[in-house]
């Protein structure tokens, strides 16, 4: 009979153990406010020098194109936004994203892993989109975002040194842009450029991610290949 | 290493767990409410970031860096507490283990009905307001297990203990907690005595 008391106090103190255990790692998702501090490190540290950005012929001629893509996008987002659909968001409303979230206009949650980043958004808004995972990038942040209405998980990531926004939504809620195609991998990426940032958008396993960084588009989808959805 | 890469080194390996380091601090001061307090961990945030920046030689890229932030955050934090003039950290002898089953002896078998409902009800404030009663190597070993969730090798080479020490303080430290936790608890009618 001792034994078995003993068995059941056993389970019973490990069942808290854990679950002490669980409740304390939900204080990794706590959002941390790190503007003073790095302030305080802007102040004392060398600033990390910009890279030169690799510029390629087909991007340029792919940012002419894309700067008419993008009127006609605007064209076609204002008569979706009406209906309750998917919208088309434009290539200078993601890069408005983009600059909102790393200048620090748009208040995000710090966070060191995807994992992190979806409880957090979760949390937020528990309809939130699951964000794919991304090797070996640091993932820094992430946020809520709307556009056009429609709820966006953004999560700021660094990709050798260099800060990218993944947008995620569902794939029924946004349309694809009319802009050039590129095929990597058998996926298809739609590419556009607003001024140095570029993006490339594509839909996978019913979601629509868009990735937006001051990077050569052939690393943007070399990154979004990488996806583990 | 010239400054140009060491430069480059922190701000692609090192500064992305800056959160971490500070989340870290504001844990270990308990800084929650207080402005005071909330200074306090950015601070020691700053210097720990600082004193990592001035050792990017020592760093070996491939290597775990935020294990390498937590141990010199470590020392950080006990070079303050030494230069002090308040609060010093509580010895482990002054808690031992036999403290925290005496403790458990006021909670009765039905007493912790559905732990996970119930800690899921405490705020992040409560479970740090919590944190403060155990010893600041006790906090240490729950924050580095539990809450940044590195292995118990990992926390026993940053700590600079056994890992049986790190084992056996684990299990005590958590009971500790939830000993800490169980007034509240009672008090918010979490928990039906």
């Amino acid at each position: 009979m001792d034994t078995l008391e003993d068995s059941r106090e056993d389970s019973r103190e490990s069942e808290m153990d854990q679950a002490i255990a669980r409740r304390l790692g939900k204080l990794r998702t706590m959002p941390v406010q790190t503007s003073r501090l790095d302030s305080l490190l802007a102040a004392q540290l060398p600033q990390p020098e910009r890279r030169p950005r690799v510029a390629l012929w087909r991007l340029r001629s792919l940012r002419a194109i894309a700067a008419s893509v993008a009127i006609l996008a605007v064209i076609g987002a204002i008569l979706l936004s009406s209906s309750g659909g998917p919208v088309l968001a434009s290539a200078t409303q993601m890069a408005q994203v983009h600059e909102d979230i790393v200048s620090g206009r748009t208040p995000v949650m710090q966070v060191d892993s995807i994992t992190e980043a979806n409880k957090a958004l979760a949390a937020q808004w528990p309809q939130s989109p699951t964000v794919p995972g991304v090797p070996a990038d640091h993932v820094m942040a992430c946020c809520m975002q709307s556009v056009k209405n429609k709820k966006v998980a953004c999560v700021l990531l660094k990709s050798e040194g260099v800060p990218i926004t993944m947008t995620v939504a569902n794939a029924s809620d946004m349309q694809m842009p009319t802009a050039p195609v590129m095929s990597d991998g058998g996926v298809d990426y739609r590419v556009q450029s607003v001024g140095k940032l570029n993006m490339v958008m594509t839909e996978r396993n019913g979601r629509w991610v868009c990735l937006i960084g001051n990077r050569p588009a052939e690393r943007l989808m070399e990154l979004a290949r990488k996806l583990q959805f | 290493m010239d400054q140009r890469e060491a430069t480059r080194r922190f701000y692609d390996l090192i500064w992305p767990h800056r959160a971490a380091v500070l989340r870290t601090a504001q844990v270990l001061v308990s800084a929650v409410h207080d402005v005071h307090d909330v200074h306090d961990a950015e601070d020691l945030a700053q210097e720990t970031m600082m004193k990592a920046f001035g050792a990017m030689d020592q760093f070996q890229p491939g290597t775990d860096a935020k294990k390498w932030l937590m141990t010199i955050l470590r020392n950080a934090r006990i070079d303050r507490l030494r230069t002090s003039d308040g609060a010093k950290p509580i010895s482990l002898d002054q808690m031992p283990l036999e403290a925290a089953e005496d403790s458990t002896r006021t909670e009765t078998e039905d007493t912790w009905e559905n732990p996970q409902d119930i800690l899921d009800r405490f705020s992040d404030q409560d479970i740090i307001h919590a944190l403060q009663h155990l010893s600041e190597d006790d906090r240490w070993t729950l924050l580095l297990v539990d809450v940044e969730g590195l292995d118990q090798q990992e926390a026993a080479r940053i700590l600079d203990v056994p890992v049986g020490t790190i084992k056996s303080r684990t299990h005590r430290c958590r009971k500790l907690l939830r000993q800490a936790l169980l007034p509240v608890a009672k008090d918010r009618r979490f928990i039906h005595e």
